[in-house]
């Protein structure tokens, strides 16, 4: 039974990769760009979300904290990264390596360098018992939302025009353009929805980890390995990959704890041996 | 002038910049260590930008080999080496190097954002693994215990003393970096850098050379380590973490890739950065992040790149061999280099192709070639675009492998080979589109070409330049292409007739038994053509030649054997004459004059006198290649005009040039009163012209329905033609019973279809169709061609189509285009009906 628990824990830890995964993947299928800076909105969420929760409560920062984080996200989309699509790829790189350096710096002076403490929402205390099998209520509520989450990603860009456009411009840039679509307001609002996912993963960790300004970095690392695992510009791979990478850590941490975090990296270089472009990748020629 | 060289030296002025830091560094109030931590830092820049600025390389994974380096100097000495430094220290170094060569090996196989990844991949497993076993490597304590122990009674624990013992380290490792730079294994890392695909091409096995190039900076980077460890007497998992491999990258950027020694300016500025701003405020990263984003943003050369910028107002400018080489125009052909003439000949064939297949998924882009190639002949191969030449090159040289059939070079079988062995066993190529090392000079791109064959191709000692015989056969080829005096030119700013010699020439290099040259003259004005066509031809007489060209007139004038593709097929193979009178060929070039649904039509002048497009003299570049020069033409409403006129004679480049997919670098593009040259694609769309591309171009993974809700969705307004869903059902039942199927899963003519039900889905006035009969079936044609005739009602149109009954018996009027420019424009009917004037104008 604890093994089903530790694997219950791993795929909430899994859910949280998707979540951001799907963020980290549109930006990078349409743009091209690869954004290291993904893990700095992440907890650009989070802090945002410790202010907010202080006043409107969790619910609200729920709410709201992604929103501010896909405002920052515009801003920077618009009079930076702009620049640099159809660039090397490499540039954008670099950029948003630079990005986060400065966000979390940036987190530091405003809040400090310690962590901190983040108090779960009383309406979701308590834990579900299933006979030896126990679990948060919180952490349900995790699940549902980024369940929630995914789905409606998925609605999005296949139900509506946008996801429509998103999709073609994915496949073929230039013909979108030639049937009279721009794709700049496209590429901006990708940005800001990949960023916000990002920060609505940064709440929902925020009652569970905390708050602390290397937050970011450390989930940006585990977020990539999701990717690559999955296959860059795959939907359906990234959450297979993050359900994957959740199980194999849950079962390290049943039977091997120190080895939890390296687990998912020695999966992804095992992948990445056998099927190059991750489980479900397709060939992007500019990024070979 | 020599003396003040020496004094520029890289080299020297890195002697006296180690001599020199500490007292910069103590005499700003900081420490010794600060100025043993900038050399370390210094010597760590050196090997990581082997990687990445000279090898193109983007890794991080630095900082696992440093801390790595770092954990074995501190437990080698613990535990096994008490009281040496020597030992520690060497065995830190062996062991980066073995790591880097396993680490190397595993993530090269990958390419780009993929290897970068696998590198952050690697740190990432690297640090949990050392942060976890505690046991082991102290986990986040770190170790301390680790000893400077005395060296030839040197007192190392005296900073001063310690100092200079780096130094004196950091400055050899420089010495042994210039050198590898500058080595023949040096060269190679840089065209790897600059285009991996030809550096294949000519014959260097890429990944050896990237390998050798990894385990030399890891090597480097783990030197360092090592003598971090001594200097800070303490390890800690901090180093192995990603960000410090962040940090290392970012020094080198800040620095500058371009220079040798840029990456230890970015050490020195990084570091003193940190220092004086930890004295103010505890967020010197925050200031440093912001620097580093304006770097990238604008000015991605680094320091060095800024110091450039700002001091050449005062530098003499190095006018000259660049502006000289941009007006080069080719003479080549004095003398036939003498490596190229010590092949003994072959009578009979050299090179055979049979029964060669290569399919792309469901599509066989060469089906079944047999072709025998002549040694000390000229073969040409022809055909219409599409007809799978590039792919028969393709599959010949070893860029993909052949689905089935032998290709036999002289006796020995070269199929599935990869292409640096092809080159290797005599069979050598050009590309269609220019594909050199364009930040490298002609003479060095000629030279890493010749190199390949020197048995010190990968020795990283000797200088590249000091290879006498190499030197030798370049120079021969230099002075064959006529290209003597741009050799120190970049081949960037060299103009495009010279690149594409230089191209001929790469292929040349490799002292080929079998040139395959891909449309060697497409681009180039017709002197230039005729010179190079004339070198082409004195090559045959050293080697045998296959050339695929559309300048046909020139293929039956030089070649001796014609080979005509069609179809992924052979047509027809024979002499020049044979070749042209061949009724097959006539009906793949010009057609017949009476296809059987061609119904005589009566001339139809367009009532409507109204121009809804018009071209002024438009002129259009890719790149350096001028493709159209002073374009116009015109296109009434309610007319249905055709774009004639061989493959690359650009057809397909006006289309992109009215859409402005391509800008157009003069001359005015008017549609319905507007000028719309300048606008971008998006919105000439929206005024009213709907593309049916080349190729259909349907969006792959979408369904029917959402191609054709993708045309409608933002071009609602406007008053041309729009097609609801009914129309288009009407018109195309088939689309209607398909609507929900992935776009891709259709066959050609449904495809078609849709692409047409698509661009008419908005507002449209002006179609523009490329090549809408290009791969469909008879059935499929009639029925294509019948919706065509039905559409001229509504919009006017513009097409472009190879098959000339077709297009000119849809067409009102026709222009011919011929290498860019316009040869001919009128009525279409006397083209369509009278065989002998057709081919006056669109044939001879």
């Amino acid at each position: 039974m604890l093994l089903f628990e530790q694997i219950a824990n791993g795929l909430l830890v899994g859910a949280y990769y998707i979540v951001l995964s799907l963020g980290l993947s549109l930006i990078f299928s349409l743009g091209g760009v690869v954004n290291l800076a993904h893990g700095a909105f992440y907890a650009v969420g989070a802090y945002l979300a410790y202010e907010i929760e202080r006043r409107l409560g969790f619910f609200g920062a729920m709410g709201l904290s992604p929103v501010g984080v896909a405002l920052i996200g515009i801003l920077i989309e618009r009079f930076a990264l702009r620049r640099l699509y159809n660039k090397d790829p490499m540039l954008g790189l670099l950029f948003t390596f630079g990005l986060a350096l400065t966000a979390e710096q940036s987190l530091r002076m405003i809040w400090g360098t310690t962590g901190l403490p983040f108090s779960l929402p009383d309406r979701l205390r308590g834990q579900l018992i299933l006979g030896d099998f126990i679990y948060s209520y919180y952490r349900l509520f995790v699940l549902a939302v980024a369940i929630t989450a995914v789905t409606g990603c998925w609605l999005l860009l296949n139900k509506t025009a946008f996801g429509m456009v998103v999709r073609a411009g994915v496949r073929d840039p230039e013909m979108v353009r030639a049937l009279g679509i721009s794709l700049r307001p496209i590429l901006t609002a990708v940005f800001a929805l990949g960023v916000a996912l990002a920060g609505l993963a940064g709440v929902l960790s925020a009652p569970l980890a905390g708050v602390q300004p290397a937050m970011g970095t450390e989930i940006l690392t585990a977020t990539f390995v999701v990717v690559v695992i999955g296959g860059l510009g795959s939907f359906w791979g990234v959450v297979v990959a993050g359900l994957l990478v959740g199980a194999v850590r849950g079962v390290t941490v049943y039977y091997y704890p120190p080895a939890a975090e390296a687990s998912m990296y020695l999966l992804m270089v095992l992948i990445l041996l056998f099927r190059p472009r991750g489980l479900m990748g397709e060939k992007f020629e500019k990024f070979e | 002038m020599k003396g003040i060289a020496y004094f520029r030296h890289p080299l020297f002025v890195a002697a006296v910049a180690l001599l020199a830091l500490p007292h910069v560094v103590t005499g700003t109030g900081f420490t010794w260590g600060i100025a043993t931590e900038i050399a370390i830092f210094a010597l760590v820049g050196l090997g990581y930008n082997l990687l990445l600025g000279y090898s193109g390389l983007l890794s991080f994974g630095h900082g696992m080999f440093f801390g790595l380096a770092a954990y074995a100097t501190a437990l080698s000495q613990i535990h096994w080496f008490k009281g040496s430094l020597w030992l520690p220290l060497g065995f830190a170094v062996l062991f980066s190097a073995a790591f880097g060569l396993v680490v190397g090996f595993l993530v090269l196989r990958r390419r780009g954002v993929y290897f970068s990844l696998l590198t952050l991949a690697f740190t990432a497993l690297t640090f949990y693994i050392v942060y976890r076993w505690t046991s082991f490597t102290g986990g986040e304590n770190g170790l301390s215990g680790i000893r400077r122990a005395p060296f030839i009674g040197l007192d190392l624990d005296n900073q001063v003393v310690f100092y200079h013992l780096i130094a004196a380290i950091v400055f050899v490792v420089a010495w042994i970096m210039w050198r590898v730079v500058h080595s023949p294994l040096g060269s190679v890392l840089a065209a790897i850098r600059e285009n991996e695909n030809r550096a294949r091409f000519i014959g260097y096995p890429v990944l050896r050379y990237k390998l050798a190039a990894f385990v030399i900076s890891a090597t480097v980077t783990g030197l360092g380590g090592s003598l971090m460890a001594f200097l800070k007497l303490f390890v800690s998992a901090d180093t192995v973490h990603v960000n410090f491999s962040g940090e290392i990258l970012a020094m080198t950027i800040f620095g500058g890739v371009g220079s040798f020694l840029g990456p230890t300016l970015g050490a020195f500025f990084y570091t003193m950065f940190r220092e004086v701003l930890t004295g103010y405020t505890s967020a010197w990263q925050f200031w440093f992040g912001l620097l580093f984003m304006a770097f990238i943003l604008f000015s991605p050369s680094g320091l060095i790149g800024v110091g450039t910028r700002l001091l050449a107002p005062l530098r003499k400018k190095q006018e000259g061999v660049g502006a000289m080489a941009a007006r080069v125009t080719p003479q080549p052909g004095q003398e036939i280099p003498a490596f190229l003439r010590e092949h003994a000949p072959v009578s009979g064939t050299i090179l055979s192709c049979a029964d060669l297949v290569k399919r792309f998924g469901g599509f066989t882009a060469v089906a079944g070639v047999d072709l025998k190639l002549a040694d000390r002949k000229l073969h040409a191969l022809i055909g219409p675009n599409g007809a799978g030449k590039t792919t028969l090159f393709n599959t010949i040289s070893g860029m993909f492998a052949a689905d089935s059939g032998r290709i036999v070079l002289d006796n020995t079988a070269i199929a599935g080979l990869p292409p640096e062995q092809v080159v290797k066993r005599g069979l050598a190529r050009s590309f269609q589109i220019t594909s050199l090392f364009p930040a490298l000079t002609v003479w060095e791109n000629l030279r890493l070409a010749v190199q390949t064959r020197d048995a010190r191709r990968f020795n990283a000692w000797v200088p590249s330049g000091a290879l006498p015989q190499v030197n030798a056969e370049t120079r021969e080829l230099v002075k064959f292409l006529g290209l003597e005096n741009t050799e120190h030119a970049l081949i960037s700013s060299l103009s495009y007739g010279g690149q594409r010699l230089v191209e001929i020439g790469m292929a040349l290099a490799a002292r080929p038994r079998v040139l395959l040259l891909d449309e060697p003259l497409a681009g180039l004005a017709a002197a230039e053509r005729e010179r190079i066509g004339v070198l082409i031809r004195r090559l045959t007489e050293d080697m045998a030649v296959l050339l695929i060209e559309h300048d046909i007139d020139r293929v039956f004038g030089m070649a001796d054997t014609v080979t005509v593709m069609n179809e992924g097929s052979v047509l027809v193979e024979g002499d020049a004459e044979t070749v042209r009178a061949h009724p097959e060929v006539q009906r793949v070039y010009i057609g017949s004059g009476h296809a059987h649904l061609v119904a005589h039509r009566e001339q139809r002048v367009s009532s409507s006198q109204e121009v809804l497009l018009q071209l002024d003299k438009i002129n259009s570049f890719y790149g350096k290649s001028h493709i159209l020069h002073d374009v116009s033409l015109m296109v009434r409403a309610h007319e249905v005009v055709g774009l004639l006129g061989r493959n690359g004679a650009g057809k397909s480049s006006t289309f992109k040039s009215i859409l402005g997919i391509v800008q157009t670098e003069s001359g005015t593009v008017t549609f319905d009163g507007d000028v719309i040259s300048g606008s971008p694609p998006e919105r000439i769309a929206r005024l009213g012209i709907g593309l049916v591309p080349q190729g259909r171009r349907l969006f792959a993974g979408l369904t029917v329905d959402e191609n054709l809700r993708l045309g409608a969705l933002a071009r609602r307004t406007g008053d041309g033609v729009k097609w609801d869903r009914d129309r288009i059902y009407g018109c195309f039942p088939r689309i209607h019973e398909k609507l929900h199927i992935k776009a891709d899963l259709l066959s050609g003519g449904e495809q078609q279809m849709v692409a047409i039900a698509r661009a008419l889905s908005g507002n449209v006035k002006l179609l523009l169709m490329d090549e809408p009969f290009e791969g469909l079936s008879p059935a499929m044609v009639d029925e294509v061609f019948k919706s065509i005739e039905q559409l001229r009602q509504e919009v006017a149109i513009l097409i472009i189509e190879h098959h000339l009954d077709l297009a000119l018996s849809l067409a009102d009027r026709a222009y011919v285009l011929d290498r860019g420019q316009v040869s001919h424009e009128g009525p279409a009917q006397p083209l369509l009906t009278d065989l002998e004037f057709r081919k006056q104008v669109l044939w001879l």
